[in-house]
C-alpha cells in the first residue's frame, strides 16, 4: 500500500481500506494508463484483472466503472473506482490491456449503457441486437406482469386490488388482513 | 491404386439403381425436393448493418467460406448456447459466441431481494456448483455486515464446497468424453455425482439446488446420517474415480482428440481473463484458495497443482489431479472440525451499513466473485457476480482457427462452460 502511494501520490486522497481490500478512485480517462502502470511494473505487478463491474447509483446521480485486480505480491485485492457522468456515459477501453476485458465491457455496455470508447466489439450480449433499454439501470423498472400471469387472481395477494393496503378488506382477502396487519 | 481413381459416391448409386428400376417398370423419374439434412442450419447475413468492426469482420465471406449455425439447441453447448461459425469446407476460420438465451436477470432479481434471500437466486446459476455459488455472497455479505462465521460453520462450508468440486469435475470429465462420442463414462460420472449428491441432501435437504450457506454460517449442522454416508463414500471414492478414469485416460480416440489440440499459452490465458483448472492446466498457479486465502483454507496443507501443457489432455489431467486434492482436502476437514454452534446471531432482516464488499472463492470453473453495494437498505443496492465460465468463454474463438468443426465442442467441453452461468 505504501508502494501504491509512492508511485500515485495523487490517489491518496481516495485510499479506503478494508480486511482484505484497498481501494482507489480515479478519474475515467486516466483508467487505461493506470491499469496498464499497475500491470507493468515489477514491483506492483498487478497482473490478474479479477472484475470489472459498473455501478449505479441513481437517476441524479453517475455512474460507477469498478475494476478488482489481483497481484501475487500484495495480499489484497485492489479496487479502482471510476466516476462516469451519467448525461455522457462515455470511458476509454482496456481490451488493449487484458483482451479478456472484452466480455465485461460488453456486459456492461448491454446492461447500463456505458460506451468504451476504442472497443473494437462493443455490442449487446445477453439482449438482443435491436433492444433499446439498459435493463440494469435504476430507472428500469420491472414490469408488474403479476396481473397478466396464468395465477393471477388464485392468490389473493396477486389481484391488482389488494396491491394497495389500504383498500384491503376482508372479503376481498380473507385471512390475509389479519396476517398483514400483524407484521406492520 | 493411384490417386485417379474416383470413389462412387453412395447416394448417386443408389439414385442411379432407383432409376434404373423405374425406367424398367416404366415410370416417370422421381421429383427431388430440397437438400440433404445436414444437422446444422446455415445462417444468413444479418438484415441490419454491422455494428461494430468486429461483426463487420466476421461477416464479411471471402471465396469459398460459409456461416453455420450450431445451437442454441445443440447436444453438446452444455446449455443453450449459440455459436456462428465461419469455416472453409470444414475447417474453423472464426467464431462468435451469441449468449443470453439462458438469461434471467440474476444481479437486477438480487437487487429486489434481501440478503438471506439472496442465497436462492445465486443457486441456479452455475448450477454444477451451487455451494460455491453460495459461498461467494456469503463471504461478501458477512464483510459488509462485519461478522463471522463461527469455526463449525467455516469448516461444513469448506466440506460441502469440496464435496462439490469433486463431483462437478467428475462429470467434466464424462461430459469431455460424451463430446467425442464416449457414451460410457458419462454413466460413470453420474454414478460418481449421485453419490455426492446424496450426501449434500442429507446434510442441506436439496439434491441440487442447495441453499444451504447463511449470511453468518449454515443452515443445518452436519448430522449423523451425513458422517455416516460421507464415510462408505470415501471408502469408495478413489476407486470409483480411478475406474471411470481407466475408461477414458489411456483411451485411443481420447488421447488423438485432446493431446495438442487447443492449446493456450499462460500468457494468453492471463490476457482473456480465464482462471481455475483452466488456467492452472497452462502452468499458472493462481488458485484464490492459495492466492488469497478465505475461510479455513490457510490452516490445510496443499499445493496448487499445474500442468504445463495447456492443451484439452491437460486440462482434463488437472481435473483429475485437483478430484485427488479436493479428498485429501476432505479428510484433513473431517479430522480437523470443532464442534460448537454452526450459525451467528444474526437479525432477521439484515440492514448492513452503507458500503461495499468483494468476495471470492475459488469455484470448479474459476474466480467466482460477488461485489456488493449497500445503502444501508435490507436489500443488496447493487450485487454484481463474475461467472468464471463467461469469462473463460472468450478463449474459445481464439483457439479453434485452424481446427476442424468436430473439434470445437472437444476444445469447448475441456473448458467445462456452464451456461447458467455464463448468462446469469
Amino acid at each position: 500500500m505504501r508502494l501504491l502511494l509512492d508511485r500515485f501520490p495523487d490517489l491518496a486522497q481516495t485510499l479506503w481500506t478494508d480486511e482484505d481490500t484497498v481501494e482507489v478512485r480515479a478519474q475515467g480517462a486516466a483508467i487505461p494508463d493506470l491499469l496498464q502502470r499497475l500491470r507493468d511494473d515489477p514491483e506492483l505487478s498487478f497482473w490478474f484483472l479479477a472484475d470489472a463491474a459498473a455501478v449505479d447509483y441513481g437517476v441524479d446521480q453517475h455512474f460507477e466503472v469498478v475494476y478488482h485486480l489481483y497481484s501475487d505480491k500484495h495480499p489484497a485485492w485492489l479496487r479502482i473506482r471510476a466516476h462516469v457522468r451519467r448525461s455522457d456515459p462515455h470511458m476509454p477501453t482496456i481490451t488493449h490491456l487484458w483482451e479478456g476485458a472484452m466480455f465485461h465491457e460488453r456486459e456492461m455496455y448491454d446492461m447500463m449503457g456505458i460506451v468504451f470508447d476504442g472497443n473494437r466489439d462493443l455490442r449487446r450480449i445477453y439482449m438482443s441486437p435491436d433492444y433499446r433499454s439498459f435493463p440494469q439501470r435504476k430507472d428500469f423498472l420491472l414490469p408488474d406482469d403479476a396481473a397478466d400471469s396464468p395465477a393471477a387472481g388464485v392468490n389473493p395477494l396477486e389481484r391488482p386490488e389488494t396491491w394497495d393496503l389500504s383498500r384491503l378488506t376482508e372479503e376481498l382477502a380473507p385471512g390475509v388482513v389479519a396476517h398483514v396487519k400483524s407484521e406492520t | 491404386m493411384t490417386s485417379d481413381v474416383k470413389i462412387p459416391d453412395p447416394l448417386e448409386l443408389e439414385r442411379a439403381e432407383e432409376a434404373r428400376l423405374r425406367s424398367a417398370a416404366g415410370l416417370a423419374p422421381a421429383a427431388r425436393t430440397g437438400g440433404e439434412y445436414s444437422g446444422f442450419e446455415s445462417v444468413g447475413l444479418p438484415d441490419r448493418p454491422p455494428e461494430t468492426e468486429r461483426e463487420q469482420e466476421l461477416y464479411t465471406l471471402d471465396e469459398g467460406e460459409m456461416l453455420v449455425n450450431m445451437g442454441p439447441q445443440h447436444p453438446s453447448t452444455h446449455g443453450v448456447m449459440r455459436l456462428v461459425v465461419k469455416v472453409r469446407g470444414e475447417v474453423v476460420i472464426d467464431i462468435d459466441p451469441v449468449l443470453g438465451y439462458l438469461h434471467r436477470g440474476i444481479e437486477k432479481l438480487c437487487e429486489n431481494a434481501t440478503y438471506t434471500t439472496v442465497m436462492t437466486y445465486v443457486d441456479p446459476m452455475d448450477y454444477l456448483a451451487s455451494m460455491h455459488n453460495e459461498h461467494a455472497p456469503a463471504i461478501a455479505f458477512e464483510k459488509l455486515f462485519g461478522i463471522k462465521a463461527p469455526k463449525r460453520a467455516e469448516y461444513i462450508r469448506a466440506l460441502v464446497v469440496e464435496l462439490n468440486r469433486v463431483f462437478s469435475h467428475s462429470l467434466m470429465m464424462g461430459f469431455l468424453a460424451l463430446d467425442m462420442g464416449g457414451i460410457t463414462p458419462i454413466l460413470y460420472s453420474f454414478i460418481n455425482r449421485d453419490e455426492v449428491v446424496d450426501l449434500l441432501s442429507a446434510i442441506s435437504g436439496q439434491r441440487m439446488l442447495f441453499n444451504f450457506f447463511r449470511v453468518g454460517g449454515v443452515n443445518f449442522d452436519a448430522n449423523d446420517e451425513f458422517f455416516s454416508r460421507l464415510g462408505t463414500w470415501r471408502a469408495n471414492v478413489v476407486k470409483t474415480i480411478d475406474m471411470s478414469e481407466r475408461v477414458i485416460t489411456d483411451n485411443e480416440v481420447f488421447r488423438a482428440r485432446t493431446i495438442g489440440m487447443g492449446v493456450l499459452s499462460g500468457k494468453d490465458a492471463i490476457a482473456l481473463g480465464v482462471s481455475g483448472p483452466n488456467l492452472r492446466a497452462s502452468g499458472v498457479p493462481f488458485d484464490v484458495r492459495k492466492a488469497h486465502p478465505y475461510s479455513i483454507y490457510p490452516e490445510l496443507e496443499f499445493e496448487v497443482i499445474t500442468h504445463a501443457a495447456g492443451d484439452s489432455n491437460a486440462r482434463y489431467l488437472q481435473r483429475i489431479a485437483e478430484i485427488k486434492q479436493s479428498i485429501h482436502l476432505i479428510d484433513q476437514i473431517v479430522d480437523k472440525m470443532p464442534h460448537g454452534p454452526v450459525q451467528a446471531q444474526v437479525p432477521g432482516i439484515i440492514r448492513p451499513k452503507p458500503g461495499r464488499a468483494y468476495g471470492a472463492v475459488e469455484s470448479p470453473r474459476g474466480l467466482y466473485s460477488v461485489y456488493a453495494v449497500s445503502d444501508g437498505g435490507p436489500n443488496p443496492y447493487r450485487f454484481r457476480m463474475r461467472d468464471p465460465s463467461f469469462i473463460s468463454l472468450q478463449a474459445i474463438p481464439k483457439l479453434m482457427p485452424g481446427h476442424l468443426i468436430a473439434d470445437t465442442m472437444a476444445v469447448m467441453a475441456s473448458f467445462d462452460p456452464v451456461m447458467g452461468g455464463v448468462d446469469k
